[in-house]
């Protein structure tokens, strides 16, 4: 149903709001502060008709959401604005580092361009390194996430290092909330660099592109099996988090997921694939079309309609699984459901408004080359250098955060000014990828009915309030617990053990 | 010649110089829409636009590389065409909401940035363009009246003026 | 020779003349003026040359335009944003 259906629509009884169907018997009305109602066919006639009875419990639901006219709470709105919008006040939080090109590992969609192990000019310098660290201790967000990535980042084991205890002496004065990530393949990994990693409480997330036989098909390790030397380490390094007394629940590898073509249909396998190593999230991610992937898209792409389709039963089975105990959660579910059942915005940066291009994240290639983001550096790998803002040695950290493609990036990732985004009703929850829009369509600001992304997120939007509209409480329960952010404490450097 | 499926009197293909010629309604579709959908093509087409008619624009789009025919024409006449109606949406859209945007914007900027240190205001560019200064408010009391010496109806500022000057600078002020 | 016929009310003249002077080096050029258009006249040393520097002049020309235009308009926007504040 929706408001062409409606005989006499009431122009006077709504606050503003946006519309959508969802399945074949619900209607979600939401308004732009994130509060929503899914109404069936007869509650949606008698609120778009204004003939909802004053005082009744649905009158009640109605005003309490501020969906009526007359009844608005303005002092909630503005609060629950603010608290989606809270991300504003500061400036990045997370800084990719990216320590070397070089990489053992080739992958058939490679979004970082890698270049090969004999390339030992794709090595960052300390002098660089040292750069970096005092370019990410200025911003003015007080936690600092600093984030090596390559690459392979454990080819350039030596400048991980150096920037670690750099970044801990500069940290002494710049009292940031400083933590440590590593994304590596870990094929390259030892007990060594093991006691090193988690001794300086670097937390480690890998891939994994599902069972064995898909992972070493699209990740190709030189005479080894790239997915039995990630599962290894995952494993190992859990055990080392288990031993010194961390709650294995909380801390533990995080795993990633890039799905091609040949993933579609091992969804379960998959999940199966997680579950088994211990992990307690799946990010089922699409591929992007930076990088390899730009030129291998005729083999490892699809319709999105396909990955929906994937989507839905990966999580569906998930779904299954945590009513039978098992603890998995999808990661882009996670990220909508804090914002629509929450009232909150996690910060993920890919999907806010505005997105956190250069505001929220950026990245510093090896040779000091400073991007709003890592897309945007992916993009310079493949020779287009629009994302590029600066670099660690001569640009002041105001001149980057003031830069013209910093102020672009943010007007364009606003949805308040995106054809489209303005009148959907998933406006308050999701958000756009200027550079994913330059790459696929020529423009930063994208056109959304065509765009890749947008069908991704408005598909993962529409299942999860089809299955919040479903009266299943055990899913509720479950979605409600996917939203509960537990701190891992652990891995902040300014904090003790 | 006209391309399949596309209206005639609006959309035609020059084949012999491989361009798409596209007219386009003004009243329909504002300039600045126009502007921008021709810029998000000047990466892959040449693009000359026209006024063959009063109330009408013409964008011709040619490609930069290999020669434009049948479907890919047609398809770059299209995209060109959804592009413009998202330009036109957009400027609306920028009009309507533009105290959010503004407000949304400035705050995350603002926020990103944090204070200048003391060197930065030290070097900045005071002559920039946004400070152009036609009420004279950045000026001394003696520059701005000197000027107007011959004039008789030149005289020191009365707290009448002194109260207009700070209606205009507050809000500067607050920003 | 290729002919370009800049409008007035689409092209600024100023961006039109840069985009000239850039472009000088790769063909000669005659310039023309109608009541709405500036006129352009170029020759290279081949058809394809000759194709390709117009393309990008008109290009060039147009990009010079836009940003002529947006710095226009954030002026006008800025003066009546100054009109507005003292209105009040």
């Amino acid at each position: 149903m929706n408001l062409l259906q409606i005989r006499k629509p009431s122009t006077t009884f709504a606050l503003p709001f946006k519309h959508r169907a969802i399945g074949k018997e619900k209607v979600l009305i939401s308004n732009t502060e994130g509060s929503f109602l899914l109404l069936s066919h007869e509650e949606f006639r008698l609120f778009a008709e204004g003939t909802v009875p004053r005082g009744s419990e649905y009158w009640k639901r109605l005003a309490e959401r501020n969906f009526i006219r007359g009844e608005e709470n303005r002092d909630a709105m503005a609060s629950q604005l603010r608290a989606r919008k809270g991300f504003l006040s500061y400036g990045p939080n997370l800084h990719i580092v990216v320590v070397t090109l070089r990489c053992n590992e080739t992958c058939v969609y490679c979004h970082a361009s890698r270049a090969n192990m004999d390339q030992v000019q794709t090595d960052m310098t300390k002098e660089i390194a040292e750069q970096t660290v005092d370019k990410i201790l200025q911003t003015t967000n007080p936690h600092v996430t600093l984030e090596f990535q390559g690459g392979e980042p454990l080819v350039a084991f030596e400048v991980v290092k150096h920037i670690i205890d750099y970044a801990l002496k500069q940290n002494e004065k710049a009292q940031k909330q400083l933590e440590f990530t590593m994304v590596s393949n870990l094929s390259l990994m030892d007990e060594e660099k093991v006691a090193y990693l988690v001794g300086k409480k670097v937390q480690i997330c890998t891939s994994i592109d599902g069972p064995e036989h898909i992972h070493d098909k699209q990740r190709r390790l030189p005479q080894a099996s790239a997915h039995q030397k990630a599962t290894h380490w995952i494993k190992r390094i859990n055990e080392e988090y288990a031993r010194i007394g961390l709650d294995p629940t909380l801390y533990h590898v995080e795993a990633l997921l890039t799905t091609t073509r040949e993933a579609l249909p091992q969804w379960k396998e998959i999940v199966d694939t997680y579950v088994s190593l211990g992990c307690k999230a799946l990010f089922l991610r699409p591929v992007d079309p930076f990088g390899f992937a730009d030129k291998t898209g005729h083999r490892i792409e699809y319709p999105r309609a396909e990955y929906m389709t994937f989507y839905r039963d990966a999580v569906d089975y998930m779904l299954e699984l945590n009513k039978q105990g098992v603890q998995i959660l999808e990661r882009f579910a996670a990220i909508f459901l804090t914002k629509i059942l929450g009232g909150e915005d996690p910060n993920f940066l890919d999907i806010r408004s505005p997105c956190g291009a250069g505001i929220g994240q950026i990245a510093y290639n090896y040779d000091g080359k400073i991007f709003t983001c890592d897309e945007g550096r992916m993009l310079h790998e493949m020779g287009d250098s629009t994302f590029l803002i600066g670099e660690v040695g001569e640009t002041s950290y105001r001149e980057l955060m003031g830069h013209e493609t910093v102020r672009a990036l943010a007007i364009a990732s606003n949805l308040d000014a995106q054809p489209d985004c303005v009148n959907c009703t998933y406006q308050a929850y999701c958000g756009v990828c200027p550079v994913h829009n330059h790459k696929s369509q020529g423009t930063i600001f994208g056109r959304m009915r065509e765009s890749t992304l947008c069908a991704v997120h408005k598909g993962i939007q529409d299942y999860l309030f089809e299955k919040l509209g479903s009266g299943d409480p055990a899913v509720v329960d479950i979605f409600k617990k996917w939203t509960t952010v537990r701190d891992r404490t652990h891995f902040l450097q300014s904090c003790a053990v | 010649m006209p391309l399949e499926s596309l209206p005639s009197d609006l959309v035609s293909f020059d084949d012999q110089d491989g361009a798409v010629h596209l007219k386009v309604d003004d009243g329909l579709y504002p300039l600045e829409a126009v502007y921008a959908a021709a810029y998000v093509f000047i990466d892959r087409c040449y693009v000359l636009l026209d006024k063959p008619a009063s109330g009408q624009t013409r964008v011709t789009l040619s490609a930069k590389k290999g020669t434009l025919a049948g479907d890919a024409a047609r398809e770059l006449v299209g995209e060109f065409s959804n592009e413009l109606l998202s330009c036109a949406w957009r400027s609306q859209i920028a009009r309507e909401n533009r105290a959010t945007i503004e407000a949304v914007t400035a705050q995350a900027l603002s926020g990103a940035r944090g204070a200048p240190s003391l060197e930065e205001l030290e070097a900045f560019d005071f002559s920039d363009d946004a400070f152009e200064d036609p009420l004279g408010i950045a000026m001394s009391w003696e520059e701005k009246y000197a000027k107007k010496k011959g004039d008789p109806k030149a005289t020191a500022p009365t707290p009448n003026d002194e109260a207009a000057t700070s209606s205009v600078t507050k809000p500067e002020a607050g920003k | 020779m290729i002919e370009l016929r800049f409008h007035r009310e689409l092209y600024d003249g100023k961006s039109v003349d840069e985009a000239l002077k850039i472009f000088g080096p790769h063909a000669s050029f005659e310039q023309a003026e109608e009541t709405a258009h500036w006129i352009v006249r170029l020759s290279a040393a081949d058809g394809a040359r000759e194709k390709r520097v117009a393309g990008e002049l008109s290009n060039y020309a147009l990009g010079l335009t836009i940003a002529a235009q947006a710095k226009k308009l954030g002026r006008a926007e800025k003066t009546t944003a100054t009109a507005k504040q003292e209105a009040k």
